[in-house]
């Protein structure tokens, strides 16, 4: 579930195991392997040719895949279906009867109006829905992701500092322990402990239901003290990446020799830690934000669930569950669009701010 | 296979989490044996082992059937007749976790291998082939690493409907890629290698190469990938079945959550304690085992260790 399925590999694999999937780095696993230079326009190609994939894949997934959804939909629609009726009425409504090629032409031109059908539970339009819940994502996410970031990035510069003493290793078994723990459950544990034994945060949901604060301030504080705890589990999920990022980019800069010079000079540790390593460590990191949000939607599914906190995560959860396709599919369709697109201005960003990756 | 290619412990940057373990100059050589006494490598078998034990032997250890209601009455706590309780039904839930072992095992191992098989023969296609059909490979690689898993994974279980072997097909989808990149550019660089081009010059065909040169080079990195997605896929399994996605006549950890979640006064007694914990618990140590395992192979496989050109 890494960018994708949820990395536990990304701390524990191979030479590129700590660069996120399809970065701009190559393939070569030298000690010395630098992102090969590429040209923006194969960045450019590469993620048109993805979301390319990702829109049939959307369209023919469901239309191949064994377990005809109108299956499921007539177990709750219609149990007794002698004739056959009823499944013909939902595959006219779903236009299932009607030449592949057409439905295809169709799907585009659905896509390109924003059309995203209508929900089975709700039969509410999926676009509404989306829109509706994107915001409280983009909160819980973008939240955790800033923070888990930081945090990562000064355990990093910490922790590739001082490379395999004690604090190193420290800091290394508590970050990659704590990523492997579930997000349910330890959603599950916060709730537990923060809100229901200590009672210092609300149980569930994303405001006050019914609340009427009187300033805005009050209604950020309600919203802010909602957010901590399950932006609290995304954070531990999430803080192993950027971690081991900085961590490698620092390793790899102490033997530098602009160090040794500076050192030499008479720089202070402080300054050369921070102002000369790190600077140069961290530029991997920057652009792996972008994985750390493939990451994050793949968590905040079940970070939502548990905490029914009312983004797009736990609209997915419940689609999921009910097996209500075209809300599912078309979350699937708007978060996988997401993802991609950041990678792409990852990359973009990244060869903007590394020369050595363009030519 | 690591004393056939040179390698320079000393050189070689420990910035990979597994190596740090060990840094005392005597332990620092990558394929020596220290590695397996590793405290990592030590508790990742461990932990792995006891889950083998207990999915293997399940029938034995477990004192009741997992599914039969009335192994107790509902939602008692612990105690000697029910070790963890029972839940809302009456299932006995040590029971169910120790059950709950074995979907877990066999979703990682049919997964792991898979992934393997997929992306070691993918990789290794690409790579020897090279020209038009490595570039195509490679691209096709490039797109399915860009693509988000989880929610491709939720999408297609949600699809066929819930059953074992959608999981596995579903993490094999989105996990042979990464398996196949690193294999790719590991027999990239092997080719390279003086030794390939005298064994070539020397009239060996492709097949003994594989075998005799590729295959050994090779087998390290299937064996991470191996229990690096081995962990993966039991969190996917774990995650699809406390989402409601698993199949709902077998008990697993993911479901006893689900469960345990769906049930309204959950978190209003110390019910919690001995319905979520313990399946929680098992779910994170059994990941953690396989990661400890992975972190604990690593110096004695990492690739980066014997350094390339």
């Amino acid at each position: 579930m890494t960018a994708t399925v949820r990395d536990v590999e990304a701390n524990a694999s191979g030479p590129d195991a700590d660069v996120p999937p399809g970065s701009s780095r190559g393939p070569s696993p030298g000690p010395s392997a630098r992102p090969p230079r590429r040209p923006r326009f194969r960045v450019l190609g590469a993620y048109l040719v993805t979301v390319f994939v990702l829109l049939n894949l959307n369209f023919f997934l469901p239309r191949t895949l064994p377990g005809d959804p109108i299956d499921a939909l007539l177990a709750t629609a219609a149990p007794i279906d002698n004739t056959g009726q009823a499944r013909a009425e939902l595959q006219a409504y779903y236009g299932l009867d009607r030449p592949l090629t057409e439905q295809y032409v169709d799907y585009f031109a659905n896509l390109a109006e924003g059309d995203l059908g209508r929900s089975i539970l709700s039969r509410r339009p999926v676009t509404d829905m989306i829109t509706e819940r994107m915001w409280w994502t983009v909160l819980l996410v973008g939240t955790s992701v800033a923070v888990a970031t930081s945090i990562g990035i000064v355990g990093g510069i910490h922790a590739g500092w001082r490379r395999g003493r004690r604090s190193d290793r420290g800091l290394l078994a508590v970050f990659i322990s704590l990523q492997n723990i579930p997000g349910f459950f330890l959603g599950s544990v916060m709730l537990y402990v923060f809100a229901f034994r200590l009672d210092w945060f609300p149980l569930s949901g994303a405001r006050t239901p019914f609340a009427d604060f009187d300033s805005a301030l009050a209604t950020v504080a309600d919203i802010a003290h909602h957010l901590v705890l399950p932006a609290g589990v995304l954070v531990i999920g999430l803080l192993a990446g950027p971690f081991l990022l900085t961590r490698a980019g620092m390793v790899s800069e102490l033997g530098a020799g602009y160090l040794q010079l500076g050192r030499a000079k008479g720089l202070r540790e402080r300054r050369l830690k921070y102002r000369y390593a790190a600077r140069n460590a961290l530029l991997p990191v920057v652009t792996a934000t972008a994985y750390e949000l493939g990451l994050a939607v793949t968590i905040v599914v079940f970070v939502e669930r548990v905490f029914q906190y009312p983004g797009l995560g736990e609209l997915v959860a419940d689609a999921a569950a009910n097996r209500d396709y075209p809300t599912l599919q078309g979350c699937f369709l708007v978060i996988s669009l997401a993802v991609v697109t950041f990678n792409f201005l990852a990359d973009a960003l990244n060869a903007r701010l590394d020369p050595r990756t363009t030519p | 296979m690591t004393t056939k290619i040179d390698v320079d412990g000393s050189a070689a940057p420990s910035d990979t989490p597994g190596t740090t373990a060990r840094v005392s100059p005597s332990s620092a050589r990558p394929g020596s044996e220290a590695s397996l006494r590793s405290p990592v490598f030590v508790i990742g078998a461990s932990v792995v082992g006891l889950l083998v034990l207990a999915a293997l032997f399940a029938s034995w250890i477990a004192p009741y059937d997992p599914l039969d209601p009335r192994a107790g009455l509902p939602l008692e706590g612990p105690s000697g007749e029910h070790l963890l309780g029972t839940d809302n039904v009456g299932h006995d839930i040590f029971s169910q976790i120790i059950w709950g072992a074995r979907p877990s095992l066999i979703v990682a191992v049919e997964a792991a291998t898979l992934v393997v098989i997929a992306g070691g023969l993918v990789g290794l296609v690409s790579a020897l082939l090279g020209g038009w059909t490595d570039l195509v490979i490679a691209r096709v690689i490039d797109v399915f690493l860009a693509l988000p898993g989880l929610p491709s994974i939720l999408l297609i279980a949600a699809l066929v409907g819930p059953g074992r072997s959608t999981v596995v097909l579903a993490i094999t989808l989105f996990g042979w890629p990464r398996v196949a990149r690193i294999v790719r550019s590991q027999a990239l660089s092997l080719r390279q290698r003086g030794f390939i081009a005298v064994a070539r010059g020397l009239g060996g065909g492709p097949f003994y190469l594989l075998r005799r040169h590729l295959a050994p080079a090779l087998g390290p990195i299937l064996v991470t990938g191996f229990v690096n997605v081995a962990g993966v896929a039991i969190l996917v399994e774990a995650g699809l079945a406390f989402l409601g996605l698993a199949d709902p006549s077998e008990v697993t950890w993911g479901s006893i959550l689900n469960e345990a979640l769906a049930y309204p006064a959950l978190y209003f007694s110390l019910l919690w304690t001995w319905w979520v914990l313990p399946a929680g618990m098992v779910i994170t140590l059994a990941v953690l085992g396989f990661t400890f395992l992975g972190v604990g192979l690593e110096p004695r496989f990492n690739p980066r260790w014997r350094s390339g050109t």
